[in-house]
């Protein structure tokens, strides 16, 4: 293991920076801003947690795989899963102001009536439009979060600004590099921080990849007033476009033309779905207003279970199209980003971050 | 030390040099004083200004050293004794007008003498500066005192030079003078009485162009130097023929004594003393030099002496004495910095090829090891609780998050730290006086060769109006992109607390107008924001936000915390501070020392043995800020209760 000095030379001035916020927030030295890491000192120790819960520093995957699922990661197209199903929010305002079916807003209010957690780290994106991790503790503040905006946002930082002796119990929302990181701090427990055994539920969004918030707002900006932006939504393939709308209109743009402000660091990342996440959730393919759910763990389960048995979501069984196109997407993605790896390294035994059996890289090169 | 207006004429006290100097003043009838605070003058002035009332006397501080020379000049001219007492830079800033002023004189007037202090080594300055050079720049007489009754003595004399040549007049004394005290025997007080009137038709008022005042200042200086031949303030002892003969001045001549002593050449060394530096008292310096072909300079800074009597003796021609010429120039004597007797065993062993050994290497062992085990180690940086510490944390920490490699100037003073670890190194620019301010101004103007770094300017309140309004104005007027933070901490907090504008209170004690930097730069229509730098959050994105607030030409932000050690004078600390050893993490991941290791406030200290920290309670202040730095809540503070305000509570609640 490494440290801070580490992390910044390999991960941050390499581009390959997620902004989880592992790192960030836990000492007096990183902290994130405005869409970046920043040093404000130099730490002299030799191994910090910073380095070690990085999803983008050495990433055993199969341990992962086995501390979550008891099982090994099989480099399957979606991950682990107990079923793949579609869902949408009964609530007619929680799907009004969701980005799809609602079902994450849905999944949250439940787990809170029922227990389960008493507070949830979620992204909220502000007036200016800018994301902001937030830790909601009641259901209105879950439904201010709801709707996305396709940038990346240092949750964690938030979950290590936690009082150590914190024991409320926690729902964590994020994109697949978050939840990775999430995972491995949950398997190497940290120091001197909140508990990840508080941790009770981590729901994972599907990501093909975030925007840099900089780049991308200035682009916005030369069309938009970003206060007056609504909602942004980039549709399912073949789509290939992304919807801004305004109080007033809809403005659809040329994904190409958003594509140049992705995080360089999406290039090298083999999860489409949040594959360690309890509950996976994304948009359904031409079926507008529902959700795709990837239910993985025996947690996961239960809520899904008890928010079909209490009317909260409707559930509807995945069409077998749908499920073949997810799955052709999430294998293309993990195809490319090893390949881009392997481009990078230029050695198919060195993939950066990730940790990966030999056997493995060669049936997804194939 | 009682005040310096005592009446003992014959009575031999303990004075400070800078006291001594004010005595001389004093004694020779001074009516007029003025001076800006500068280490090492600056307690020439409150000497003085301390019995301004009951001798009849006006003290100031002035707002620059330009200002307390034309104040000084005026009232010169105007017929009341007057001196102006600056540090070196100082005489920098009064440089300008010097320069025109001695082709005046004091117009018929009376004395007017310019104290400059010295800094050999730069110890408390930006640079290392030799302001013998100026008199030699501006033709005027100039004496160096060589200890405490001379530095009396001359300062007397000079008055009534200054008042006989109708010119003005200098006094250079190093920081060893004026910052060490002797016996000084008092003479008698001036009983002038102190009449201003200005002669419209002076009656020595000599009309004429700059090149006949120039001419004439040329025949002041060869009437000085007659006076100079016979003056009691050079000296001779040793044989004489010496095979060695020591040229010196100011403390230089005691460091030479002593070294001699020490050495026991008392009978092959001898030590001419000039206290007469310029003009040269010629016809005496060639006299010693045919004393011995082995000539030794000693004197802080430059070779002044060293190259003058080289020049001297080169004019003689082949029959002059031409001894073998030792100093500076010959590597004998260090090029710079502070000089000790050591320095002048070294080159007089060198020369005379002796053996010599200061103290056995030992007793220096002994007192390095107890050193090592005794003495703290600490680094250069800012006092316990000073609220620049606090700015530069905010400063830092905005610089940092705005992430456009933005940087900050720094300025005299305390603002030097800022160059340092106690400013955490935001500052990569220093200058003179007002540079904080100027440097931004020019920086915040590339913007149109591809600079975008934010420049965050730095001047202290009391170098703000001393030169920081002038670069303030520039930028406005060309609309320069920068930022000026003024660092106002009430005080002139370097240099001994002295008041100013922003303060109100005068150099005699009185209530003057008081001026607030905001009031001034509100004035030019700009942006002004006023923070508490011990708010370190709200200062922060105060920062991170003027910065981005950019197109619109400077902007000002005022960092307002009283110096802690001014406040400390006053009152007991405001809190009770200590370190919960439970809840400091130390080296541990999450901290690494953040406290004494980036903070580094000399409150806080670190133990090695218990791997936490603690604080120093000797040196804390109790201010509190450490409590906000550090990242696990391990320092706690609470509300000190001063004992007077138990009593006073407990009347209550009687």
């Amino acid at each position: 293991m490494k440290g801070c000095k580490e992390l910044i030379n390999e991960v941050v001035n390499q581009n390959l920076c997620c902004l989880c916020g592992a790192c960030a927030g836990s000492c007096p030295y990183l902290v994130s801003y405005k869409g970046r890491i920043v040093k404000l000192d130099d730490c002299t120790l030799k191994e910090g947690q910073c380095y070690q819960y990085c999803p983008r520093t050495l990433t055993d995957m199969d341990a992962l795989s086995q501390h979550v699922f008891g099982e090994p990661y099989r480099g399957d197209a979606l991950g682990t899963s107990k079923e793949v199903i579609m869902a949408r929010s009964t609530n007619e305002a929680i799907r009004a102001k969701a980005q799809y079916g609602g079902t994450v807003t849905t999944l949250l209010s439940l787990a809170m009536t029922e227990g389960i957690i008493d507070s949830a780290i979620l992204t909220r994106t502000n007036a200016d439009k800018t994301p902001n991790a937030t830790l909601a503790r009641n259901k209105q503040e879950i439904l201010d979060s709801a709707g996305s905006n396709y940038m990346a946002c240092s949750i964690l930082e938030t979950y290590n600004h936690l009082p150590e002796d914190s024991v409320d119990k926690l729902a964590i929302v994020g994109m697949p590099c978050q939840v990775i990181a999430v995972t491995k701090m949950r398997k190497e427990k940290p120091q001197h921080r909140s508990s990840t055994d508080n941790i009770k539920l981590v729901l994972g969004l599907f990501c093909t990849w975030a925007l840099d918030q900089n780049s991308f707002h200035r682009f916005l900006k030369t069309s938009f007033n970003l206060s007056s932006i609504t909602k942004m939504d980039i549709p399912p393939p073949p789509a290939n476009r992304i919807d801004v709308y305004t109080d007033s209109s809809r403005v659809s743009l040329p994904l190409e033309q958003v594509r140049e402000f992705t995080m360089p660091t999406c290039a090298y990342c083999l999860d489409m779905t949040s594959e360690f996440a309890d509950i996976s959730v994304g948009s359904v393919e031409g079926i507008e207003g529902w959700n795709t759910i990837i239910v993985r763990t025996v947690s996961g389960s239960k809520l899904i279970e008890m928010a079909r048995k209490q009317g909260k979501l409707e559930i509807d069984a995945l069409p077998a199209a749908n499920l073949a196109h997810l799955k052709e997407a999430a294998l293309n993605k993990k195809k490319r980003a090893l390949g881009e790896i392997i481009r990078r390294t230029g050695d198919k035994k060195k993939l950066l971050y990730l940790d990966l059996a030999p056997s493995l890289v060669n049936k997804l090169l194939d | 030390m009682p005040d310096i207006d005592i009446d003992a004429t014959g009575k031999t006290v303990m004075l400070l040099g800078n006291e001594a100097i004010a005595r001389g003043a004093l004694e020779a009838g001074v009516g007029f004083v003025a001076s800006y605070p500068g280490t090492p003058s600056s307690e020439i002035l409150p000497a003085l200004a301390k019995v301004a009332k009951r001798r009849g006397l006006y003290a100031e501080w002035s707002i620059n050293e330009m200002v307390a020379m034309m104040n000084a000049a005026a009232a010169a001219m105007s017929g009341i004794r007057a001196m102006a007492t600056m540090k070196q830079n100082g005489t920098n800033v009064a440089m300008d007008f010097l320069a025109t002023q001695v082709r005046w004189g004091v117009r018929g007037g009376a004395g007017l003498v310019l104290v400059n202090c010295d800094d050999p080594g730069g110890r408390n300055s930006p640079n290392e500066q030799d302001t013998r050079s100026v008199a030699k720049m501006l033709d005027i007489p100039m004496l160096e005192p060589g200890d405490f009754q001379e530095a009396k003595d001359m300062t007397r004399w000079l008055f009534d030079l200054s008042e006989e040549l109708d010119t003005l007049v200098m006094l250079r004394a190093v920081a060893k003078i004026s910052h060490t005290s002797g016996n000084v025997t008092l003479g008698e007080l001036s009983s002038r009485e102190h009449r201003a009137s200005f002669p419209l038709d002076p009656p020595r008022m000599v009309a004429g162009g700059s090149l006949n005042a120039h001419a004439r200042l040329h025949e002041k200086l060869e009437k000085t130097r007659e006076k100079y031949e016979s003056s009691p303030f050079n000296r001779y002892v040793g044989p004489d023929k010496p095979e060695l003969l020591i040229i010196a001045c100011g403390a230089s001549w005691l460091h030479s004594m002593e070294a001699v002593r020490l050495l026991g050449l008392q009978d092959r060394v001898g030590v001419l003393k000039l206290g007469t530096i310029w003009p040269l008292p010629e016809k005496l310096v060639v006299k010693h030099l045919a004393k011995s072909d082995k000539v030794l300079f000693i004197e802080e800074v430059h070779p002044f002496l060293e190259g003058n009597v080289m020049e001297l003796a080169s004019s003689r021609g082949p029959t002059g004495p031409h001894p073998f010429f030792y100093g500076k120039r010959s590597g004998h004597i260090p090029a710079f910095g502070e000089l000790n007797p050591d320095a002048v065993i070294q080159a007089v062993t060198r020369i005379m090829d002796i053996a010599y050994q200061s103290r056995p290497s030992e007793y220096s062992n002994k007192v390095e090891a107890a050193a090592k085990e005794e003495v703290i180690l600490r680094i250069g940086t800012l006092c316990p609780g000073c609220p620049h510490r606090a700015s530069y944390w905010a400063i830092h920490k905005a610089l940092k998050l705005d992430g456009r490699d933005g940087f900050a100037t720094s300025d005299n003073g305390c603002m030097s730290a800022g160059l340092g670890p106690g400013g955490f190194f935001v500052a990569k620019t220093h200058g003179a006086m007002g540079a904080g301010a100027g440097m931004a101004d020019g920086f915040g103007k590339l913007g149109q060769f591809g600079l975008s770094q934010p420049v965050l300017g730095s001047v202290g309140d009391s170098t703000f109006f001393h030169a920081g309004i002038p670069p303030l104005i520039n930028a406005v007027w060309n609309r320069s992109n920068m930022i000026l933070i003024i660092y106002d901490n009430s005080a002139t907090a370097m240099t001994g607390f002295q008041p100013h504008p922003g303060t109100g209170m005068t150099a005699m004690g009185a209530q003057g107008q008081t001026i607030t930097p905001e009031d001034i730069c509100r004035s030019l229509g700009i942006r002004v924001e006023i923070c508490d730098p011990f708010e370190l959050d709200k200062t922060t994105e105060t920062l991170l936000d003027v910065m981005r607030d950019e197109d619109h030409g400077p902007r000002v932000v005022i960092m307002r915390h009283e110096c802690e050690l001014q406040r400390a004078r006053r009152e007991t600390p405001p809190y009770l501070v200590y370190v919960d050893a439970e809840k400091c993490l130390g080296e541990s991941c999450g901290c690494d020392r953040l406290c004494t290791r980036i903070f580094r406030c000399p409150g806080l200290r670190w133990n090695e043995k218990t791997g936490k920290a603690e604080i120093d309670e000797v040196t804390c202040c109790g201010c509190g800020l450490c409590v906000d730095v550090c990242p696990q809540g391990a320092i706690v503070r609470e509300v000190a209760v001063s004992e007077e305000k138990e009593l006073q509570e407990e009347i209550v609640g009687r």
